[in-house]
């Protein structure tokens, strides 16, 4: 992965990030609105300010979301192709176009706030715009999630690796998915239960005191901006 | 004060054998305890009912007077428990974000919260690594971060779980610096191990479990020749107090 | 004491297991993603991704499979690199293949279902290969059904060329995962009840 959170100044750290994700909502919905000419050449001077204000270049953008340059291909290639004459339909092919565009714009906004936004601060926002105790079990959970990512990367790395010293990888495919994930899950699922041991001794409550969040001033002109591309997404 | 009576704990029906037999044991407030005995003996079953995390089959457990299943806050705020392999217990991946999670858990005010981090990582010699992210820790040092956690809740008491378990030599003596300036400090210790090679000096009692029940309950000294016997190393004994080679 | 013990509302046992087993789970279909093989039937390389789907579905039950999931995606969503090639951020669930990982809940919670006949987790895992087939292959029916839609939908395509861009060359494969799955549940060495 390339982009990741990086501590910074710029605007967009400075923002709260419960209104960098409802800038990224506002964002897409008037993407997936007005995927026009016109309005993606607009979007496409919001997303060049929001990657300005957030140390992120487009390139590194590009490059975090590669994988689904294939697809943003296909799309306009495939439906501009037709089975019979004329055989190309360029208009669908256009239009196609237009929404892979919108959504390296989309991809754009979000890399943005994968840079500026770190773990504790997303599910910070996340106990406190989900109420009650969904919200509370979704971000502990991606805390843990988060914190247990890399261990078992490293399990399965091991168990690989162990594998194929003694020439596992010669075995058949449905053999070697099986042996990996046999050993993986094992130990995920021990570690499961050790984890929640230690959550329950930790007295793990529905009630916590949550991680401080509070709005500043820097805020207020990205919600105004965020609520003003919602109403241009519904009218 | 944790007290045990008649406790027993199976697992799994009435058929199949207990794990704790009917134990009763008392153990006051800044003690350090030495909880022995050979693998299967019963010793992290009991731990676990200190706390509430097990509950009694028949029999029953008592913190500070209160039955543990009355009040488990309160049972798992008087008894802090670090576990094995407590690398499987860190909810955060920076160490003041785990030790964080207990006092949070509390309901505290974050200015109280903060305040019991900073106390809990002094305590462990840990308090300017607040930012650094557990998974690069050596062994020891995750260790200290674990009982900083277990800390954090300003426990009476704390128990350990086997915690010398896959440490080498130095790092095990590093723990046992630590256990010794936590009796210092006055908080009781529950040392459970199977080997008590390591912390014998600091012990003020020694309880030695076999098949579930207390086969030992002794000082250090009186409990030195009977141990042998149940499978149990104990150190050659010494005029001055031992010193790893 | 300062701590007033009575306001403190302490999440029960058997949730706390299960908030444990479904972070973890979310966290090994994040580490399957990192998990590829050769594919002997396609030039796409088979990821061991969907395989966390199925297993989360099959041990955990529909309610807490689809709590796994949920956990997931929003993991990814905030920045965990647990998206296909290691990828995250809101903009993976709206671009082209968003419509596959929007699915996975919901994929986790049908398997759960049917392997367990109802929302109710069995004490033990039914092993039984029709149900486990069946489950998951229904599974498979409701990710490509989200992921093909989804790629319609965003990528503004018939729903027919969706199917060829994005779902044609991998279905293929899914049966290795189902057999894999099946290896998995039936081995000795998952003890899960």
């Amino acid at each position: 992965m390339t982009l990741s959170y990086r501590p910074g100044d710029s605007l967009a750290h400075r923002l709260d990030p419960r209104t960098k994700l409802a800038f990224q909502v506002a964002f897409a919905v008037a993407a997936f609105a007005h995927t026009t000419p016109k309005g993606l050449l607009a979007l496409s001077g919001v997303a060049g300010v929001v990657l300005a204000s957030s140390d992120v270049s487009a390139r590194e953008a590009l490059v975090e979301y590669r994988f689904v340059f294939p697809f943003l291909l296909a799309g306009p290639l495939l439906s501009a192709a037709a089975l019979g004459p004329p055989w190309i339909r360029w208009q669908a092919g256009f239009d196609s176009l237009l929404a892979s565009y919108r959504v390296v714009l989309v991809l754009f906004v979000s890399a943005a706030y994968l840079r500026t936004t770190p773990v504790r601060d997303s599910r910070a926002a996340i106990q406190h715009l989900v109420p009650g105790k969904a919200g509370q079990l979704l971000g502990t959970g991606v805390g843990f999630v988060f914190r247990f990512l890399p261990v078992l990367q490293a399990d399965l790395r091991r168990i690989r690796d162990a594998s194929s010293a003694r020439l596992g990888d010669q075995r058949g495919l449905i053999d070697r998915m099986k042996l990996v994930s046999i050993s993986g899950l094992s130990r995920a699922l021990s570690r499961a239960d050790r984890f929640a041991l230690a959550l329950r001794a930790r007295c793990f409550s529905w009630n916590p005191t949550l991680p401080p969040l509070s709005f500043s001033r820097a805020d207020v002109p990205v919600i105004v901006g965020s609520v003003g591309l919602l109403l241009w997404a519904i009218i | 004060m944790i007290e045990t009576r008649e406790l027993v704990h199976r697992y799994g029906d009435e058929e199949s054998p207990a794990a704790v037999d009917g134990v009763t044991l008392s153990i006051p407030d800044g003690e350090f305890v030495l909880l022995a005995g050979p693998n299967g003996s019963g010793k992290s079953t009991l731990v676990r009912h200190f706390n509430g995390l097990l509950e009694p089959d028949s029999g029953e457990v008592l913190v500070d007077g209160t039955p543990v299943t009355d009040d488990l806050v309160a049972a798992r705020t008087r008894v802090g428990m670090v576990f094995q392999q407590p690398r499987d217990g860190f909810v955060a991946a920076t160490v003041g974000a785990d030790v964080a999670f207990g006092p949070e858990n509390l309901g505290l005010a974050r200015e109280e919260i903060d305040r019991r981090v900073e106390e809990a990582l002094e305590a462990v010699n840990m308090r300017d690594r607040r930012d650094e992210r557990i998974d690069e820790l050596s062994g020891g040092e995750r260790e200290r971060v674990a009982i900083a956690g277990a800390l954090a809740m300003d426990p009476d008491h704390l128990v350990l779980d086997e915690p010398f378990t896959g440490l080498d030599a130095p790092t095990r003596e590093s723990v046992v610096e630590q256990l010794r300036s936590l009796k210092e400090s006055g908080t009781g210790v529950v040392l459970v191990t199977h080997d008590l090679r390591d912390a014998f000096a600091l012990a003020d009692r020694i309880v030695a479990l076999a098949d579930g029940d207390v086969a030992v309950d002794a000082s250090p000294e009186e409990a030195r020749d009977r141990l042998p016997e149940l499978g149990i190393r104990v150190p050659p004994k010494r005029e001055t107090p031992r010193e790893e080679p | 004491m300062s701590t007033d013990t009575a306001s403190v509302e302490l999440v029960g046992e058997e949730t706390a297991e299960n908030v444990a087993r479904a972070a973890l789970l979310a966290a090994l279909t994040g580490a399957f993603a990192y998990v590829s093989f050769p594919n002997p039937l396609s030039p796409a390389p088979v990821s061991l991704q969907v395989l966390g789907v199925f297993l989360a579905g099959i041990l955990l039950g529909a309610v807490w499979g689809g709590v796994s999931m949920a956990l997931y995606l929003v993991t990814g969503a905030v920045g965990a690199p647990v998206f296909a090639g290691g990828s995250a951020g809101v903009g993976a669930l709206l671009g082209p293949t968003g419509g596959y990982l929007w699915s996975y809940p919901v994929a986790a919670f049908a398997i759960g279902a049917i392997v367990h006949g109802g929302v109710r987790l069995r004490n033990r895992v039914p092993r039984g290969i029709p149900r486990l087939v069946g489950a998951m292959a229904v599974g498979t029916v409701v990710i490509y059904a989200f992921g093909v839609v989804g790629m319609s939908l965003v990528l503004g395509m018939t729903l027919q060329k969706a199917f060829v861009a994005g779902a044609a060359a991998f279905i293929p494969a899914e049966a290795f995962k189902m057999a894999a799955a099946i290896g998995v549940v039936r081995s000795d060495q998952i003890t899960a009840e």
